[in-house]
């Protein structure tokens, strides 16, 4: 296949006189101008799949058209939403009223003996809302559509016009399991943006709590994977572990879910303790390790089920922890910092749901050694009083995989704020790995990726 | 499995003595009464998100671990609204999720309570009302208790469904 540049994030900003639109590559930035008036974007959907759905949110949300793309249906405007296009600056509502219901066209495959399956927005578990549209023929499933935005907060709309440091509160709860990542990323755009210096003890401190938040997401899912196959005594074994970190993030961080913990100063804390837990921990997760790889019958529904190949995940251009397993070496922590510290990037080749449950064990191992290397004095550094104006981009690596954030400051205030949760792309590639499979995979592949949607959907 | 069991017998019963067991048994013995008469002999949950960002979510799921072991006063979650007593709503009510809480709640056998979950629901915490956050109030349904907190802790949220049900009121 022709290596073709990997596809980050593609959206618009509003400029006095034109529509912007931003395309970011691995290599590359490009921009592309539109007029107001008739806005025409050019799609690059059918040479990157998963540009389609920031081209549908783009519609969504300014109203711009696209030409020559298979794909016109809206991706936020929900049944009943309102025709307004919210990201426009004149878009000033604070209430709207509902339009009358126009249904939705799910893209299904049809045949005889072809039924549908729908499931959500509300599931069964203690999970948040989104949709799957499955075309079965008997138990295999034929195609699944993913359909998301029902958690839709008009996130980027409410940050604009606020300053850059009141901007944490509502960032840090995009999504409550990256919440650390999502703080981080803001955090390198007020480095950038104020022009001081990131201390390496801060960083090492940050660093640190984004590795615990990592581990927490990884026993999670280490709990909930052997679950969804019928083996409930791994999450109860696992979701100990996974809520002793939970209380060890609030001793170091001061909360749970570490919001508020990304600041200007470190927190002081016992370097033994950590230490301490931190043994304790690595212990653990090894008899984990070793009891669950000797259990036939869960390897059994693990392997070769949800496979995504390294081909495809390099053409969708997934990220994170569904890339790693299927042999993509992507991570944003693949620096001179993190190899510092003794990051190495974990991979697997096979990308079924052992792979990816494989990966997060091995990630944990890994986390963990880097902490012991990040621990350091505290710190106080003193806080930024002017921001320069200009755009700023930062890419952290979440739990899930990359984050990119983007920030447009003018008058020192935000003029436009993005994000593309990691989500974001590799549900979009979800339903490649359900061809092979039948439908009570579904939430164990579901699960083995571990996807935000709260994230995803801003 | 053997090793399971064997690490399982070493180890000693990890549900935690929260600060207000004590208080728990006697609320117990009260209960009883009340959950006989009001909810057929235990309290069955319908979570519901309305958009939040997964922290409350989070802290459900942890009601089910070891430690807190939420099935032990009788109270759980249960998969369909239709079977439920009482709908936990998190999430600040978006726009696109209006509509289908509206649904589920009418899914519910009667009498059905709403409670919410966090500071999202009644806009009192980060998320203030805009034109895609409508509020729980904007639903207009009866709402009988409040757990505040962002998000609030496990043993909150526990806390909390024993006051509910020691005192179901709507505000």
């Amino acid at each position: 296949m022709k290596d073709f540049p990997r596809l980050i994030a593609r959206f618009a900003v509003e400029n006095e006189d034109n529509f912007e639109v931003i395309t970011v590559y691995d290599h590359k930035i490009q921009r592309e101008f539109l007029d107001k008036n008739s806005p025409v974007l050019n799609s690059i959907s059918s040479i990157y799949t998963t540009a389609t759905w920031f081209e549908r949110k783009m519609r969504d949300d300014f109203g711009i058209k696209i030409a020559g793309t298979y794909d016109n249906r809206p991706l936020i405007h929900h049944e009943r939403f309102p025709a307004i296009y919210p990201m426009r600056k004149e878009f000033q509502e604070q209430e709207v009223s509902f339009s009358q219901y126009s249904p939705y066209k799910y893209e299904t495959v049809k045949g005889e003996g072809v039924f549908e399956v729908p499931v959500g927005p509300i599931h069964a578990g203690i999970i948040e809302p989104g949709h799957f549209q499955f075309s079965q023929e008997g138990e295999r499933m034929l195609h699944l559509e993913v359909r998301h935005f029902y958690t839709y907060r008009a996130i980027e709309k409410s940050l604009e016009g606020i300053k850059l440091l009141d901007s944490r509160e509502i960032i840090e709860k995009i999504s409550g399991n990256e919440s650390i990542a999502y703080q981080s990323a803001l955090f390198n755009i007020i480095i950038q943006a104020s022009s001081i210096k990131y201390d390496d003890k801060l960083k090492k401190y940050h660093c640190l709590l984004l590795e615990i938040e990592r581990i927490i997401h990884h026993l999670t899912d280490i709990g909930f994977i052997p679950n969804d196959a019928g083996f409930g005594a791994a999450l109860s074994f696992a979701s100990q572990l996974s809520e002793d970190t939970r209380v060890f993030l609030k001793k170091i961080s001061g909360h749970r879910f570490g919001f508020g913990s990304i600041e200007f100063e470190t927190k002081e804390y016992d370097a033994n303790m950590i230490e301490n837990f931190l043994n304790t921990l690595e212990e653990k997760v090894k008899w984990f390790e070793n009891w669950i790889m000797d259990i036939p019958s869960l390897w059994d529904r693990f392997d070769t089920t949800g496979t995504l190949n390294k081909k495809k995940a390099r053409k969708y251009g997934v990220v994170g922890v569904v890339a790693r397993a299927s042999g993509k070496k992507v991570d944003s922590r693949d620096n001179d910092f993190y190899k510092k510290y003794g990051f190495i990037l974990q991979n697997e080749s096979v990308g079924d749901v052992g792979s990816r449950f494989k990966l997060r064990i091995k990630e944990i191992y890994n986390s963990i050694e880097m902490i012991r290397n990040f621990i350091d004095e505290a710190l106080h550094v003193e806080q930024p009083k002017s921001f320069k104006d200009g755009e700023y981009m930062s890419f952290v690596e979440s739990s899930i995989g990359e984050l990119f954030m983007f920030v447009k400051l003018k008058d020192g205030l935000i003029e436009r704020f993005y994000a593309r949760d990691p989500s974001f792309i590799n549900w979009q590639a979800l339903y490649l790995m359900m061809e092979k499979d039948i439908i009570a995979d579904f939430p164990l592949i579901n699960k083995s990726c571990d996807l935000s949607y709260a994230g995803s959907d801003l | 499995m053997i090793k399971f069991w064997k690490k399982r017998l070493q180890n000693p019963i990890s549900t935690k003595n929260l600060e207000f067991n004590d208080e728990l048994k006697e609320i117990k013995k009260e209960l009883k009464s009340v959950i006989a008469k009001r909810f057929a002999g235990s309290l069955a949950i319908r979570m519901v998100s309305s958009g939040s960002c997964n922290a409350c979510e989070a802290e459900c799921n942890a009601l089910s671990n070891p430690y807190y072991d939420l099935e032990r006063l009788g109270i759980h979650f249960v998969a369909s609204p239709r079977h439920a007593d009482a709908m936990l709503l998190s999430g600040v009510v978006s726009i696109n999720m209006y509509h289908h809480v509206l649904d589920a709640y009418h899914q519910m056998p009667q009498p059905a309570h709403i409670i919410t979950l966090g500071d999202c629901p009644l806009l009192e915490g980060t998320f203030k009302q805009n034109f895609a956050i409508k509020g729980a109030k904007s639903l207009n349904l009866p709402i009988s208790h409040h757990i505040q907190g962002c998000p609030p802790e496990p043993k909150e949220i526990i806390k909390g469904l024993l006051e509910f049900i020691k005192n179901p009121k709507d505000f």
